[in-house]
């Protein structure tokens, strides 16, 4: 639904700007998984460290976010609309800096991984963090386009994700029994692909809060939930 | 449990109607605001349920405002005593130009609600009391009421008005003349007096209608556009026009 302009001027230009600086954020973020992901899976170790040195672009959107927040809530007093696009900036904004740091993560492992992983591995990787990539985006689209349906689509898809990443770890666990000297590698990419599955988890995050922004309701509910995970015993 | 039921309320300045078929329930014990632009009405339903409109010449008045089940537009209803169950108090403090303790006794002394001097005191006190304001004015109580400051006097209205016991208080913005200490301890006030009162509220401030009332309608061009919880009013209204207003993007 588009809005009509607020009176105040000034103040439509803030919760312009506000929605604008989440979505400057989501691209680097979006930015810094695919960066991550290439680095891991193509051993590139130039794009690993940019992901490194983005991220503090990333912690610096959110404390800028945060700080419009509180503004436009001491001083603009905002209601309904206004309310939840301010309210779910913040939640928001928390989520994309956790991304940030997983992506970043990611790389910092990537730069200690020998160079030659085997290309089932690599698979498993590239197919479960290219999903996690189409939700990173779909989700940002649905921000932009205040779309509940496409918050719906994203946060049912965390299911699918699941159990690639199920699979995923079932593949580095048959590495790491393969040969001792897999352990060092194979714990690494134990964490990568954990990684991969909890930006899964935050975009989900986010689709809920999409969810809320558009309808003003919260999606009820239990999550979609994939097979059990196996590794972490987490549910 | 619903105190006031208005039925298809219509009102019209002559040839002028100000109010289109407004149906609105409020609940008993808890606080009504009502919001909405300048000219929307909200002040012209406030003073149908105390047949306040009755003053003005042209002014006429359709439909039912049902109260304790009894409609207060019937001929029978005694509007004398149907406003010592409904008290108002207004914008500007207008406390009658008499000492403190007139200013409470007054009302009771008409309703013949004392029947002697030391039942009167305590009628006094206790209504000074529930308004918060016996402990800056026990001292002075023959004093003249117009001394006071203007939230003094503004609380003095309100213990005037709690005086003859009414069920339901009304409330024409009531703090718009008032800094936000005075605002403040009024808005106290109105969430102490709920216990024992129905309170409906007009008010231009939207955040003292989120801070006070458990219940707000949105008046605009005569009609009431919506009627809900104030936590939904102002969270998620479901009227595009109230979701305007609120936010500042009318007109």
């Amino acid at each position: 639904m588009t809005e009509a302009p607020h009176t105040v001027k000034s103040y439509e230009e803030e919760l312009k700007n506000l929605n604008s600086n989440i979505i400057k954020m989501g691209g680097f973020c979006e930015k810094s998984l695919g960066n991550a992901i290439q680095a891991i899976t193509t051993r590139n170790s130039d794009n690993a460290e940019s992901v490194i040195k983005d991220d503090e672009k990333i912690d610096k959107f959110e404390t800028l976010i945060e700080q419009q927040v509180v503004n436009l809530i001491a001083l603009r007093q905002p209601m309904a609309i206004d309310l939840r696009e301010t309210v779910t900036a913040l939640k928001i904004s928390s989520d994309l800096e956790r991304i940030g740091d997983l992506a970043k993560n990611i790389s910092k492992r990537t730069l200690l991984l020998n160079e030659n992983l085997p290309k089932n591995l690599v698979d498993a990787i590239i197919r479960v963090s290219s999903d996690v990539q189409k939700q990173l985006k779909s989700i940002l689209d649905a921000y932009l386009e205040r779309s509940s349906a496409m918050a719906i689509n994203v946060w049912e898809s965390d299911e699918q994700i699941d159990d690639l990443t199920n699979f995923c770890m079932q593949e580095v666990i048959k590495y790491l029994k393969e040969n001792e000297k897999n352990l060092s590698d194979g714990t690494h990419l134990l964490f990568v692909t954990k990684n991969i599955e909890r930006i899964g988890d935050h975009t989900t995050n986010i689709a809920e809060q999409v969810y809320y922004l558009v309808k003003g309701e919260y999606l009820e509910g239990d999550r979609p939930k994939g097979t059990e995970p196996i590794v972490t015993g987490e549910k | 449990m619903i105190k006031i039921s208005s039925k298809n309320i219509d009102v019209f300045y002559g040839k002028k109607q100000a109010l289109f078929n407004i149906n609105l329930d409020i609940e008993e014990n808890q606080v009504t605001a009502l919001i909405g632009p300048s000219g929307c009405g909200k002040s012209t339903f406030l003073r149908c349920l105390n047949r306040m409109n009755d003053v003005i010449d042209i002014c006429r008045v359709k439909g039912q405002i049902m109260i304790n089940d009894f409609d207060i537009n019937d001929k029978s209803c005694d509007v004398v005593r149907l406003r010592e169950k409904i008290g108002m108090v207004f914008q500007k403090p207008n406390p009658f130009p008499k000492t403190i303790y007139e200013n409470i006794s007054y009302g009771p002394t008409i309703h013949g609600m004392a029947q002697s001097k030391n039942e009167m005191d305590e009628i006094v006190e206790t209504s000074l009391k529930k308004a918060a304001l016996w402990e800056e004015v026990q001292d002075r109580l023959h004093e003249p009421g117009t001394g006071l400051s203007g939230g003094q006097q503004q609380r003095l209205c309100i213990a005037r008005a709690i005086s003859v016991k009414p069920e339901v208080i009304l409330m024409d913005e009531p703090c718009s003349a008032l800094d936000p200490i005075a605002t403040a301890q009024i808005e106290e006030l109105i969430d102490e007096l709920k216990k024992d009162h129905t309170i409906i509220i007009v008010t231009h401030s939207m955040a003292q209608a989120a801070r006070v009332s458990q219940n707000t309608g949105f008046f605009h061009l005569g009609e009431l556009i919506e009627h809900g919880s104030t936590d939904k009013i102002f969270k998620n209204p479901e009227n595009k026009k109230t979701q305007d207003y609120i936010t500042g993007r009318f007109g």
